[in-house]
């Protein structure tokens, strides 16, 4: 716009609301609800479409399954004893350098009185993400969301090593694999077992404490749906708050 | 009993130099610490702070374990199973004389005893790999 414009229309007597055309003025309403999200369910700042949050508890929503089998994780964090075996058999079956990891065990003490102390241990992994913040900044789509299973794999073809995932993901769950020039990540064993057969992860199979247990959530006869549907359970995720609608599931006992 | 942490871990760190060292643990300790590699690591059993509780050396060195460190682990039975069975540890940690070591019931008093590789790496002087980042 020039500047002779703006002192003409200073110039100009202001229209009013009333005097514009209703039509007009509609479009544009329709322009800046879009905008704020209001017709994709969103809140009124995002500018990305959020769906509807269906009866979600701290992060768990526990009424669509949208993928078949609905691959997810349950992790009965009181019994890890960080043997490490896990780990062990996740490095060998799926080539993870000694930089890197696909899962490890992370170490809190927890105060249980006043002169008492107990160690606990915690493991973690990609939380294959319903509505994965990694997926959604990739550039190049080197990582997305299987639409069968759900898990979120990596196409390290398509990479360019950004490392923009790296920094989305709530999880601390990849990392840039030096020897393919590309990020690497946890896919529930996807290439390395379940695409061959095999139903469960190196980690839950290697695990000596029953720790880890892998499964269909959308199987009711499965032992994944069944800890976390037990009323008397207490399972949570982890940072619920993200919104990212992770799967993987922590419990004690 | 609930042990600290902080005291296992110095009484980790001491037994593993013994273990790395292969030097024996003195008479005048009362075996000092053991940690047990096999066959998961790691578990740290401590000899000072069971004396303390009024048992005797022949209490446990009677049977249930040989004087010599690592015959437990070598003997392929070291495990929860056989603790079930009343073997080893589970002679007395049963869930009446002490608390239970058997595995379905030991809900939430794993790491009392359990270390992991952290606390062995800890007890060595190894470093612990941080997660990405850190």
């Amino acid at each position: 716009m020039k500047i002779e414009d703006l002192e003409r229309f200073e110039k100009m007597e202001s229209e009013g609301l009333e005097t514009l055309p209703s039509e007009e003025r509609r479009r544009f309403l329709q322009m800046g609800l879009a905008v704020t999200g209001v017709f994709a369910g969103g809140t009124v700042l995002s500018l990305m479409s959020a769906r509807p949050v269906n009866g979600a508890l701290e992060g768990i929503s526990l009424k669509d399954y949208p993928y078949k089998p609905h691959y997810c994780m349950v992790l009965r964090q009181d019994r890890c004893i960080d043997c490490e075996l896990c780990k062990e058999a996740c490095v060998k079956t799926n080539h993870v350098p000694e930089y890197g990891y696909r899962t490890t065990i992370l170490e809190r003490e927890l105060t249980v009185g006043p002169a008492s102390r107990q160690r606990e241990f915690m493991p973690v992994l990609c939380n294959q993400c319903n509505r994965p913040p990694c997926v959604r900044v990739c550039p190049t789509v080197a990582t997305y969301k299987d639409k069968t299973t759900g898990i979120v794999m990596m196409d390290p073809k398509k990479c360019i090593g950004c490392k923009t995932c790296m920094a989305a993901c709530p999880y601390n769950a990849r990392y840039f694999n030096e020897e393919i020039r590309a990020i690497d990540k946890c896919d529930f064993c996807f290439a390395s077992r379940l695409s061959k057969g095999m139903t469960t992860t190196a980690c839950a199979e290697a695990c000596p404490a029953d720790v880890r247990i892998f499964g269909d959530l959308s199987d009711p006869t499965s032992r994944v749906y069944q800890l976390v549907h037990d009323p008397e359970r207490v399972v949570w995720v982890l940072r619920p708050e993200t919104g990212a609608a992770p799967n993987v599931f922590y419990t004690k006992g | 009993m609930k042990k600290t942490f902080i005291t296992a871990l110095v009484l980790a760190l001491v037994g593993a130099t013994f273990l790395v060292h292969g030097v024996g643990a003195t008479e005048e300790e009362h075996g000092g610490t053991i940690v047990f590699t096999r066959p998961v690591k790691a578990v740290v059993f401590d000899h000072q702070s069971h004396m303390d509780m009024g048992y005797e050396c022949d209490t446990c060195h009677d049977g249930l374990f040989e004087y010599a460190t690592g015959s437990a682990e070598e003997s392929g039975e070291f495990n929860h199973k056989s603790f079930a069975e009343g073997n080893y540890c589970g002679a007395c940690h049963d869930g009446s004389t002490a608390f239970t070591a058997v595995l379905d019931k030991a809900t939430g008093k794993c790491t009392l005893c359990h270390i992991g590789v952290k606390g062995l790496d800890r007890a060595s002087g190894k470093e612990t790999k941080k997660p990405h980042g850190d």
